[in-house]
């Protein structure tokens, strides 16, 4: 059996974010104040998966009590369905300042009862997210601690303080994808304005390539921008992905053209309108034609069939909306997607303050 | 007689028969919540229920005994003054292109997440909040200490060619504010709001071109600062590491750089005496303005403007040399 350079240990997760399954049951979370993703092995206490949909009305306020905390302390990151069992996975953090605690929870969805993966003695790998920070930035801030944590430093009056150091530019995952043993990062940096498409080979072995890809895309022919990408999800058995960005356009980039390091412009195929921000993608199957799913900000899930990205001419003309064909459906306020099983799509949905687990069937999109 | 209280790390039940089911919840007006995750644990004639999580200060617990609610506690939140406040708000210029892409506020201690989105606005001349000037921020931009917070004006209002149009008119002038309601790691308010006002320029959509800069060199055997005039104000997180002076040697020169107010200059006062040979100042390329124009690109290029087409994305080099005092 592959153990994809899985060792047991306890990793040193400081914080969760997005998460993504890869091959074998293998949950990558991208922690973004370690600066690093990690590949674990959730243990996923497995069962034969069916074929129903899931609903829970109040999922903060129902992890929330499981957590020991109020709803209001439930931060949920992101959501992840399990290929095999459709257990739901969602990273969360709980609390919001120094005790904030990162916590992977698990969901099953025959009962919904929650438990969560424990943390300690886990199989698992790390990768440090490449260039965050740069590693030409020595640049630290240094504050002042009262906690026992880090460097240690005596005062003339014989008082101990503590002093801890952490760079000041960092890069912060928005989104992550598994395709064919390769890791896809997609980042925002605190500082610099610009897309880097991390393409990190899995297993993680040794020291990451710098294999960032600078991805361009054009506005109505007329305006190149290098932006970065907010959520993507690859599609066509990992031939292309689509990529929306912080500025509105959703993206065709054709994965196969990728080569490490290089510059790419991609394909604008639709814009989303301003205002709005392209929050999550899944990818589905109706009548044997695969579609795109997209969660946005502002408006209403976004259904778009994948052969007419493959029809659509660049964008040429500033008039909006404009692109590809799409429907748009009724359902605002849906911030995570992912397939649950191939019948269902489950999405995370606010409807401002609470938060709520619902299924959406690909036959009624 | 039940009797609850804190104890340690969790909750001390005295009065319950042993092997009792005892549950804990946090209050809350929803029926059917999961118990939160804990054991029990006899301890003498008690019982003692300890939490997998912390039990949260300020929070209320509900516990019940065989299913009936013995006990409503609330965990103490110690009580203590605000002592965090915003240092700065980056940039410190008076006057910002009207395609501002990028503000810092810089806070004196670590804050908590997830208070950006109801905390930091833009707010115009009549006191209005500008809605959709600033990038929603389900992803918070933080530094690893969670001292510096970057704000991102929506880029899809920054862009050319799309509808929505800037939220920023030039001629007219706008605050950056940051509510005290913003809770720091502690989760204390801020000791006071904070804000800073910008006047809006025109847009600024060219690359930055280190050959326009203007240089003012030491005297050789003095440790003057060599002091680089920019043409516009820079980003103020990318300047402070973006820059660097190499001396003869091929080394970068030991020193202190500063950032002048209005990121309109930056100084390097050396450790050591400047020779009288060249020295380079050394620019990495992915340096930018505060519209987001770097060295290398523009932020929206103009396809049809030659002058707008990246250059190499090596670093950029502007060499100098220490002026000789020394009469000929």
């Amino acid at each position: 059996m592959n153990d994809y350079g899985l060792r047991a240990g306890t990793p040193d997760v400081r914080s969760v974010g997005p998460i993504a399954f890869g091959p074998a049951g293998i949950l990558f979370v991208a922690d973004n104040a370690a600066a690093k993703v990690f590949a674990i092995d959730v243990a996923d206490p497995g069962g034969e998966a069916g074929a129903d949909s899931f609903e829970l009305e109040d999922v903060d306020a129902h992890v929330g009590s499981f957590l020991g905390c109020d709803a209001s302390d439930v931060l949920i990151q992101d959501l992840a369905v399990h290929p095999g069992s459709h257990n739901i996975y969602l990273s969360v953090q709980r609390g919001r300042g120094d005790t904030s605690q990162p916590v992977l929870v698990r969901i099953d969805p025959d009962d919904g009862a929650i438990t969560d993966v424990p943390l300690d003695d886990v199989r698992f790998a790390e990768v440090a997210v490449p260039h965050a920070p740069a590693d030409d930035d020595q640049r630290v801030n240094v504050t002042l601690s009262i906690d026992a944590e880090g460097e240690e430093l005596q005062l003339p009056d014989g008082r101990t303080i503590h002093l801890s150091r952490g760079p000041m530019r960092t890069g912060t995952v928005t989104d992550l994808a598994y395709v064919a043993g390769v890791l896809l990062v997609a980042g925002l940096s605190n500082e610099e304005f610009s897309s880097r498409l991390r393409r990190i080979p899995f297993p993680f072995d040794g020291e990451p390539a710098d294999t960032g890809l600078e991805i361009y895309h054009v506005s109505h022919g007329k305006w190149e921008t290098e932006a970065p990408i907010r959520a993507f999800v690859p599609y066509d058995e990992g031939r292309s992905i689509l990529a929306g960005y912080t500025c509105t356009p959703v993206v065709h980039i054709p994965l196969t053209q990728l080569t490490p390091g290089g510059r790419i412009v991609g394909r604008t195929v639709a814009e989303l309108g301003f205002g709005n921000q392209p929050l999550d993608m899944v990818s589905f199957v109706r009548d044997g034609r695969e579609h795109l799913l997209v969660a946005n900000s502002s408006h209403g899930l976004v259904k778009i069939d994948c052969a007419d990205i493959d029809g659509q001419e660049p964008l040429t003309e500033p008039t909006e909306p404009i692109g590809v064909p799409r429907a748009k459906e009724q359902l605002t306020g849906v911030i995570r997607l992912d397939n649950l099983g191939p019948d269902y799509v489950l999405a995370l949905r606010t409807d401002g303050s609470r938060r709520h687990l619902l299924s959406l069937k690909v036959d009624s999109l | 007689m039940i009797e609850a209280s804190w104890d340690a790390g969790g909750i001390r039940l005295r009065g319950v028969p042993a092997g009792t089911e005892v549950q804990v919840r946090p209050d809350a007006d929803i029926v059917d919540l999961p118990p939160t995750a804990g054991r029990v644990r006899q301890d003498g004639d008690d019982l003692s229920f300890v939490p997998r999580f912390g039990f949260v200060d300020g929070t209320t617990y509900v516990v019940r005994a065989g299913g009936v609610v013995v006990a409503t506690l609330t965990r103490p939140r110690p009580e203590r003054p605000s002592s965090t406040e915003v240092v700065d708000i980056y940039p410190t210029t008076d006057e910002v292109p009207r395609n501002l892409l990028r503000c810092y506020v810089q806070f004196s201690a670590p804050m908590a997440q997830g208070y950006v989105a109801d905390n930091v606005r833009l707010v115009d001349d009549a006191g209005d909040t500008i809605d959709g000037a600033l990038l929603p921020a389900d992803h918070e931009l933080w530094d690893a200490d969670r001292v510096r917070l970057t704000v991102l004006l929506d880029p899809g209002r920054i862009k050319r060619g799309l509808a929505g149009g800037s939220a920023l008119h030039s001629g007219a002038s706008f605050r950056l504010v940051v509510d005290p309601g913003f809770l720091d790691a502690q989760g204390i308010p801020l000791r006071s709001g904070s804000e800073r006002r910008y006047r809006v320029g025109s847009d600024e959509r060219r690359r930055i071109d280190p050959g326009q800069w203007i240089l003012s060199t030491p005297p050789d055997g003095s440790r003057g600062p060599l002091v680089v005039e920019f043409d516009r104000p820079l980003d103020h997180g990318l300047l402070a590491h973006c820059l660097q002076a190499i001396g003869p040697d091929g080394h970068p020169v030991d020193g202190v750089g500063a950032i002048d107010p209005a990121e309109r200059a930056w100084r390097l006062t050396p450790s050591h005496p400047w020779s009288s040979a060249t020295y380079h100042l050394v620019v990495n390329p992915i340096l930018e303005d505060l519209a987001g124009n770097s060295v290398v690109r523009v932020f929206d290029r103009d396809l049809s403007r030659p002058e707008d087409a990246p250059v190499p994305s090596g670093p950029a080099t502007v060499p100098f040399r220490p002026r000789s005092l020394r009469k000929p």
